[in-house]
């Protein structure tokens, strides 16, 4: 064919960039950003304003968070000591900027009622109902009803009388079990009654107008949650690896994982930094990031295997450069596409939204970055010793030029 | 053109116009307006699945209870220690007996201390195989007359599996008559998932009081004519002062059958706790029978005519406290019309033996009152006419309320009735709930985003590839159908994740078009003529994508197995956006270029 045919390019087609030449500063800087991201962790830990290594939603750390709106302007500080004035320590209150005078509200406590107050709730019923006669308060964690186990039958008003002179409101007291048990079960106020209650007492009635949102994780669902998230991590970066192992071969597989690692590791420092909230979407976000990134490393890879079949002249290292080129320009378009949606999620988009977007956006831009500079250069690698092994099948692998 | 590529063209059709009628019911949720077709009886028996959206989108409750499972053991080892008891005085007579139990849950141990040392001989191994099946020897003290029991460890698990699953049916069975549309209540080991979508806001505490409800129903004889209640209404009516708007009443009625004469008296009031004040109060010499107890009723004072009024007060019976029968005889429980009155009521049927305990207290007690007591008021105390047979009984519900209030009232008594009381307390260890209107805030936010983002990515594949970049843009457009279709056929639930997820394929579908079409580029660059550079284009890409593809389609597979709620969502729809995905960029658009230029011979390709 005679004519040649143009196309509307970003990238023209006989570039050649040395990527490979400038994998050493730029392995240095990637080490660096994951160091940084390391360090982050004990550091906000420590920083007054923030005092956890993530910002960890309810899920993972357990308590209460609630949506709250108020009726008029208020400043974080004066919601806190309303909060506490009502009770709820240590409560964390985050503006939401979107929506007007709208509060997110957490705290640590999952059920109205504290294990203080139920054991002194225990020590006045035994006070008031005689010691033998009560045989146990129990209350759990997290629960929304106590029950009272008793020896011997006693009226319903006397246990609410009691129960209401140490402070435990309760929305209904009934027999639990068979009438011989003698065990009452005391169904508590709800906690966004509760917390709707203190507000309205300290800034004045109708302060509140609702609380739209709530949600409440118990210490043990948290760390299963959290459990889970790792887990998930874990096998998701293994099966990945077999499937790699399967489709290409054993030098492949490392420069994979390492850049997924890389990928993942970078989003969480992004979060450290940003003090965003860390919470299960955010594990959603990395897997679809390290799905993302595999992907962008795969495009890469594939093309050097094809390549190491076509220019057998050719030295690895130069191959590999000469594949990162000609899939440069896919490499380019497809990051500037995804990171077009998700910047777009992450500027208009709300909550569980916003935050995935932010987690892509910076997934994106690693994800690319280290199919190129991390992925490759550990190919190269173990390309190098695996051919130095072979060749001198007998010698230590220390001799190994890198 | 091959004939191949009209089967194909074919098969492609019938696909999509299948995806597009599988999606009709969905949309018309969304649009909330009914179409001619859908309302057709053989179009709604063909295509009943759709899209749910979660709880974030419509708002809703996600509890997440664990099942207090070591309760329901100690419970059951509190029982088997009366039982012991009971049964060693009775078939051994030995008197004295004392069983303790100590420990909760599996470490429950029952202490079984005999009066003397000879005394401890008599549980033999006869008397030992009895409780065989729930007990094992733990060791004694044969000293001091003490034997040890504990509890056999395949009853605890089967104890323990059975508490959760009757949880299980208690809350499925409650949740059914809140008239939920798709209630969802789940078993995960010693949890129980519930998840109930489009609740009105002042819908979650009654729905979480109801699910945690442990009612207790019981039925107990009502003594009538006691000298006791003269002694203590004389005392109301002197101390009337005292109590504000405490009042005595009266009943008298005739029996029926036998014409015998029957009056009571009763204290009322108009506040419940002015009476529980009064009963609190009473003189020693007034205390109540340890044998009798008072509860109250809520009841409409009648006027002169009989007729029942708006007004409402609180009324006394003096009852035996031993509860003659209790709902764990109960098999059924109905919402039904009482004919006279026109008020919602509960028929509630007992069990053979519970029917037969019923005829013969009824039969006992002709012309008396037997209380209906439920959580510890009096629902009724109707007048036994006679013996009543078949074991069926009725709680009508009172006053003159709402008549919807009522029905409501009626239909969750039932729900607590039918499925009995809670073999273990339910602990909540997670919750969210999401009011109504958040939900469609998030979807207008997220659909601005959606289509902000979805534009860009058209327009931007347009500029770069112009005659290619339509044939993406229309294969992408194909995506989200065939996507949508698929989540339909799986009824699965669209959460805010989901959606992000779906927009996120939008820019991954591009992913595999560009791909390819720099393949294509490459081959024509080389000299290729296009439908040579077409083929090749389309060859060489295929495995590339389809690695990429599978490597995401792992991320998916985890994300679903490990995650709960919205992640589950998110997991769902990009898994099928995957899918999708390889069909439409390899598949669907290889046909739509194949048309390009097969249909003369091109000598350019517009990408």
């Amino acid at each position: 064919m005679s004519q040649k045919q143009h196309f509307f390019e970003l990238i023209r087609p006989d570039h050649n960039f040395d990527f490979v030449g400038k994998t050493r500063p730029l392995l240095g800087i990637s080490l660096l950003l994951v160091l940084l991201s390391f360090v982050m962790l004990p550091l906000n830990s420590i920083l007054p304003s923030r005092g956890h290594a993530l910002n960890f939603a309810i899920d993972f750390r357990g308590g209460t968070e609630m949506r709250v709106d108020f009726s008029k302007k208020l400043t974080p500080s004066e919601i806190r000591d309303a909060m506490e004035s009502g009770g709820f320590k240590d409560s964390e209150v985050v503006p939401l900027p979107e929506f007007n005078n709208a509060f997110l509200v957490r705290f640590t406590a999952v059920s109205p009622l504290s294990p203080e107050q139920a054991k002194k709730a225990e020590g006045t019923l035994r006070d008031r109902l005689g010691q033998d006669t009560v045989r146990k308060f129990e209350f759990s964690e997290g629960g929304d009803k106590a029950y009272v186990r008793l020896n011997k039958p006693v009226g319903i008003e006397a246990i609410v009388g009691v129960l209401n002179e140490s402070g435990i409101t309760t929305a209904q007291v009934q027999r639990f079990g068979r009438p011989e048990d003698n065990t009452y079960e005391v169904v508590l106020i709800g906690l966004d009654t509760e917390v709707r209650k203190a507000l309205d007492t300290k800034l004045g009635a109708g302060s509140v107008v609702s609380i739209p949102q709530v949600g409440s994780v118990g210490a043990k669902a948290g760390k299963e949650l959290r459990d889970n998230g790792i887990i998930s991590l874990l096998a998701a970066i293994g099966f990945i690896m077999l499937y790699i192992l399967v489709r290409f071969d054993f030098r492949y597989g490392p420069g994979t994982v390492i850049a997924l690692l890389h990928d993942a590791i970078l989003v969480m420092g992004a979060f450290a930094i940003t003090y965003k909230e860390f919470s299960l979407t955010t594990i959603a976000a990395i897997l679809t990031v390290i799905g993302y990134s595999m992907n962008d490393t795969i495009v890469v890879f594939d093309r050097i295997r094809e390549n190491t079949t076509r220019l057998r002249d050719k030295k690895f290292a130069q191959i590999v450069n000469i594949s990162v080129n000609e899939t440069l320009s896919r490499t380019i378009l497809t990051s500037a596409t995804v990171f077009l949606v998700t910047l777009a999620m992450n500027v208009w988009g709300t909550g569980v939204i916003r935050d995935f977007a932010f987690a892509m956006n910076v997934g994106v831009i690693v994800g690319t970055y280290s199919s190129i500079f991390v992925a490759s250069p550990v190919l190269i690698w173990l390309n190098d010793k695996s051919n130095a092994s072979q060749r001198k099948p007998r010698a230590k692998s220390g001799t190994t030029p890198v | 053109m091959e004939r191949s590529f009209y089967y194909r063209v074919v098969a492609y059709s019938i696909l999509t116009l299948l995806s597009a009628a599988v999606l009709i019911p969905s949309v018309e949720d969304w649009m909330q307006r009914p179409n001619k077709l859908s309302e057709q009886a053989w179009f709604k028996k063909i295509i009943n699945r759709k899209i749910a959206l979660g709880l974030d989108l419509q708002g809703g409750l996600h509890l997440v209870y664990e099942v207090q499972v070591d309760k329901a053991v100690s419970d059951k080892a509190d029982r088997l220690s009366a039982q012991i008891e009971e049964k060693l005085a009775k078939d051994k007579k030995v008197r004295g007996v004392k069983v303790r139990r100590e420990g909760d849950g599996a470490e429950a141990r029952l202490h079984v201390v005999f009066p003397t040392k000879t005394d401890a001989r008599k549980l033999d191994a006869a008397f030992e195989r009895e409780f065989a099946k729930y007990l094992t020897r733990d060791g004694g003290n044969d000293a001091a007359g003490e034997i040890i029991f504990k509890m056999d460890a395949d009853y605890i698990d089967e104890l323990r599996s059975y508490a959760v699953s009757q949880g299980v049916e208690t809350i499925k069975n409650r949740v059914d008559k809140l008239g939920v549309t798709e209630p969802v209540v789940q078993r995960k080991q010693n949890d129980i998932i519930v998840e109930l979508a489009g609740l009105s806001q002042g819908d979650f505490e009654r729905v979480k009081s109801l699910i945690g409800k442990t009612a207790q129903l019981e039925f107990k004889m009502v003594d009538d004519g006691t000298e006791y209640m003269q002694k203590l209404g004389a005392h109301a009516d002197s101390h009337k002062a005292q109590y504000f708007g405490l009042d005595v009443g009266y009943d008298a009625w005739t029996a029926k059958d036998s014409g015998t004469q029957h009056s009571d008296v009763y204290i009322k009031a108009k506040d419940k706790a002015t009476l529980e004040k009064f009963v609190k109060e009473l003189p020693s010499e007034l205390a109540i029978p340890s044998d009798h107890e008072i509860l109250f009723e809520l009841t409409s004072r009648r006027n002169d005519e009989g007729e029942e009024t708006q007004d409402k007060v609180w009324r006394s019976y003096y009852l035996h406290r031993r509860a003659e029968l209790t709902g764990e005889y109960l098999t059924d429980a109905e919402v039904g019309w009482d004919p006279n009155t026109g008020r919602p009521e509960v028929s509630i049927t007992f069990d053979s033996e519970g029917a037969s305990l019923f005829e013969k207290i009824s039969g006992n007690n002709v012309g008396r009152r037997m209380a209906i007591i439920l959580d510890e008021k009096v629902n009724s105390a109707p007048t036994i006419e006679g013996r009543i047979g078949g074991g069926r009984a009725r709680i009508t519900l009172g006053g003159f309320s709402d008549p919807y209030q009522l029905q409501q009232e009626a239909k969750d008594l039932v729900a607590v009735l039918r499925t009995g009381a809670l073999p273990a307390p339910l602990k909540k260890t997670f919750e969210t709930q999401v009011g109504p209107t958040l939900g469609p805030e998030a979807v207008n936010k997220a659909k601005t985003s959606m289509i902000i983002g979805t534009l860009a990515v058209i327009i931007f594949m347009l500029v770069y590839y112009r005659g290619a970049g339509l044939i993406a843009d229309i294969a992408m457009m194909f995506n989200v159908v065939f996507l949508l279709a698929v989540l339909a056929m799986l009824q699965a639930t669209l959460t805010l994740p989901g959606i992000a997820a779906v927009v996120l394929t939008i820019g991954m579908a591009v992913d595999a078009n560009i791909i390819i079409y720099e393949r294509i580029r490459e081959e024509l660059r080389a000299g290729k003529s296009p439908r040579s550079a077409v083929q090749a284009g389309f060859g060489r890409a295929f495995w590339t994508v389809f690695d990429a593809h599978v490597t995401n389609l792992v991320a998916g597979v985890v994300l679903y197995s490990y995650g709960t709620g919205p992640i589950r969502g998110f997991a769902v729809s990009l898994m099928a956006g995957i899918v999708c995905n390889l069909f439409t960029s390899v598949w669907l658009s290889r046909a739509m270029f194949d048309w390009t230029v097969g249909r003369k011979k091109v000598a350019t390709l517009s990408i």
